[in-house]
C-alpha cells in the first residue's frame, strides 16, 4: 500500500491534541498510484481525518501548504472550521 | 498614516517613447548594414510594445505589486500585437527577431496557450518615482492583483486606449491631407494602425494575392468569438457555484484548491464539461433552470431540519449517481408538469362553470349562443398551445353539454 510521502505531499496537517502532544500528518492526493496528484482531495481527506478519525481527541488543527513558508488553508478548533 | 504616503513608481510614456527613440536612434548610428538596422517599421513595433507594456506595468501598479525592483516580462500574445498594429503574425515575429538582434528585447519566452513574454531592455524601462501620489488601494483590490504571477488566463493585456501624452501619431495640429481613394473593408473600422502612415489608397487598392492579413483576419475574429464564448460559460459556472454556495452551503469555508476543484466538479457535471453547443441565449435558459433547481432543493430544505445534502464536491460530482445535483433535473421535470396540470384543471373549471352559467342564462356570457361561446373558450384555450388542454377541453365538453 502506498503511504503519504512527506516529500510528495502537497499539504499538512498539525493537529494539537487534547493530551498536548501534536503531530503533523501529511496529505495523500492520489486516487490511484499513478494519478495526478490533486491537492483539493488531499485536503478532503485531511478534513475527513479530523472529523472522523480523531474525533474528540483534538483542540485545534492546521491545514498548510506542504512548503516552506506554505500559505495556511484551512483551520479547525473544536470540531469546527474557523478559516 | 505614513503608509498611505509611501513612494510610488510609474511609468511615464512621453518618457518612454523618448528613451526607445534614443535607443533606436543610437543603435542606427552604430549599424550601418541595412540587414542590422532598425527601420520606421520597426521602430513602430518598439513603439506599440513599449506603449502596451508600459501600459500593463502601470496597471500592475494601480492594483497595489510591487514590481521596482523586480520588473516582470511583458505579457502578449503575437496575434494581437499583429492586429494591434494592423500587420502579420509573421511580420510581427520578424520585427522581433531584428529588435531582439538589436538588443531592444533581451530575453523571450513562449507560453504556448498563454502567449508570450518579453523583456525589454531595462535602460529604457527604468521607473520614475513619484512621491506626490497618494495611491489607496481598496482591499478588494489588493487581493485581486493577478497581473504579474500569470494566474488569470483571460486578462488580456492588449487593450486598445490612447494614453500618451504626447501623441506623435496624432493629427491634430498637423497639416495632414484628407484620404483619399476606395475604402478597403480592412480599413473601414476605426484606423488601427499605430505606425502613423497613411495608407496610400489609391495606389493598392488589391488584396494581396495570399490574402494572409484577410486570413489572419477572419482568424483573429474566429478566436476573440471563441474567447468570449469561453469566458462566458466560464461565468455561468462561477455563477451557478456562488448561488449554490448561499442557498444551499451557506456557512461553508473552503480554501482555493477546495473552491476550484467544485467549479470543475460542477463544470463537469452539471455543464457537460461545455460539450453541447448552444447559443448564449441557450445557455442563459439553461442556467435559469438550474437557479430554479438550487431554488427548489433550497425549499426542500427549508421544510424540514433533518434534510440534507452532501458536501459541495460530492453534490456536483459527475460520478454522483446516488444523491447528486444531476438527480434534480427529473424531480425539476415532473414539478413544471405536475404545475402544468394544475394549470390546465384551473382553466377546464373555469369553462365547465361558464357553461354551467350560460345553461342557467346567468354570467358575462349570457347573450351568446352555444357555438359562440365555444368559439371563445377554444380560443382562449389555444393560446396556451397545449395539445393536451385542448383534449381535456374536449372531454370535459363532452361531458358539460351531454349532462
Amino acid at each position: 500500500m502506498t503511504h503519504p510521502n512527506p516529500t510528495e505531499a502537497l499539504s499538512k496537517c498539525v493537529v494539537y491534541f487534547n493530551d498536548g502532544n501534536s503531530r503533523t500528518f501529511y496529505s495523500f492526493d492520489k486516487k490511484h498510484k499513478k494519478s495526478k496528484p490533486n491537492k483539493a482531495l488531499g485536503i478532503i481527506r485531511l478534513e475527513k481525518m479530523l472529523l472522523q478519525h480523531f474525533k474528540g481527541t483534538w483542540e485545534t488543527a492546521i491545514i498548510y501548504e506542504n512548503k516552506v513558508n506554505g500559505k495556511k488553508l484551512a483551520k479547525f478548533k473544536g470540531g469546527i472550521r474557523v478559516f | 498614516m505614513e503608509s498611505n504616503n509611501t513612494t510610488s513608481v510609474y511609468f511615464d510614456f512621453s518618457q518612454l517613447f523618448t528613451a526607445t527613440k534614443t535607443f533606436i536612434d543610437t543603435h542606427n548610428e552604430n549599424h550601418h548594414q541595412l540587414t542590422e538596422r532598425l527601420n520606421a517599421n520597426h521602430r513602430a513595433t518598439a513603439e506599440l510594445i513599449t506603449r502596451l507594456y508600459a501600459k500593463q506595468l502601470n496597471h500592475a501598479i494601480t492594483l497595489g505589486e510591487d514590481i521596482i525592483e523586480d520588473l516582470p516580462g511583458f505579457k502578449t500574445f503575437n496575434p494581437s500585437l499583429a492586429s494591434c498594429k494592423g500587420c502579420t503574425v509573421r511580420t510581427i515575429i520578424n520585427h522581433k527577431e531584428r529588435l531582439k538582434a538589436a538588443g531592444f528585447i533581451i530575453k523571450e519566452i513562449h507560453r504556448g496557450k498563454s502567449g508570450i513574454e518579453l523583456w525589454i531592455n531595462p535602460t529604457i524601462f527604468k521607473a520614475r518615482k513619484i512621491s506626490t501620489i497618494n495611491i489607496q488601494i481598496p482591499p478588494h483590490l489588493k487581493s485581486n492583483n493577478t497581473v504579474s504571477d500569470g494566474k488569470v488566463k483571460n486578462l488580456h493585456p492588449l487593450v486598445h486606449e490612447q494614453q500618451e501624452l504626447k501623441n506623435n501619431n496624432s493629427t491634430v495640429d498637423k497639416l495632414v491631407t484628407k484620404k483619399e481613394g476606395v475604402r478597403l473593408p480592412a480599413h473601414k473600422e476605426i484606423d488601427n494602425s499605430v505606425t502613423g502612415t497613411s495608407q496610400e489608397q489609391h495606389k493598392n487598392i488589391r488584396e494581396s494575392r495570399n490574402s494572409a492579413s484577410k486570413k489572419q483576419k477572419k482568424m483573429a475574429t474566429s478566436t476573440n468569438a471563441k474567447e468570449v464564448d469561453s469566458a462566458f460559460l466560464l461565468q455561468l459556472v462561477r455563477d451557478f457555484w456562488n448561488y449554490a454556495k448561499i442557498l444551499l452551503y451557506p456557512n461553508i469555508k473552503l480554501s482555493q484548491p477546495e473552491e476550484t476543484e467544485i467549479l470543475n466538479c460542477i463544470w463537469a457535471s452539471v455543464y457537460r464539461k461545455f460539450k453541447i453547443t448552444g447559443s448564449t441565449k441557450d445557455w442563459e435558459g439553461y442556467q435559469e433552470i438550474l437557479f430554479k433547481r438550487i431554488d427548489m432543493v433550497s425549499r426542500w430544505l427549508d421544510r424540514n431540519p433533518n434534510r440534507w445534502v452532501p458536501p459541495a464536491h460530492l453534490y456536483f460530482n459527475p460520478e454522483n449517481k446516488r444523491n447528486g445535483f444531476n438527480k434534480t433535473y427529473e424531480w425539476f421535470l415532473k414539478q413544471e408538469l405536475l404545475k402544468k396540470e394544475i394549470r390546465n384543471q384551473i382553466l377546464i373549471q373555469k369553462t365547465a362553470s361558464e357553461w354551467k352559467d350560460h345553461k342557467k342564462g346567468i354570467g358575462k356570457h349570457k347573450n351568446k349562443t352555444r357555438l359562440q361561446l365555444f368559439r371563445i373558450q377554444q380560443q382562449r384555450l389555444s393560446q396556451y398551445k397545449d395539445e393536451r388542454l385542448l383534449q381535456l377541453y374536449e372531454k370535459s365538453l363532452h361531458k358539460v353539454v351531454n349532462a
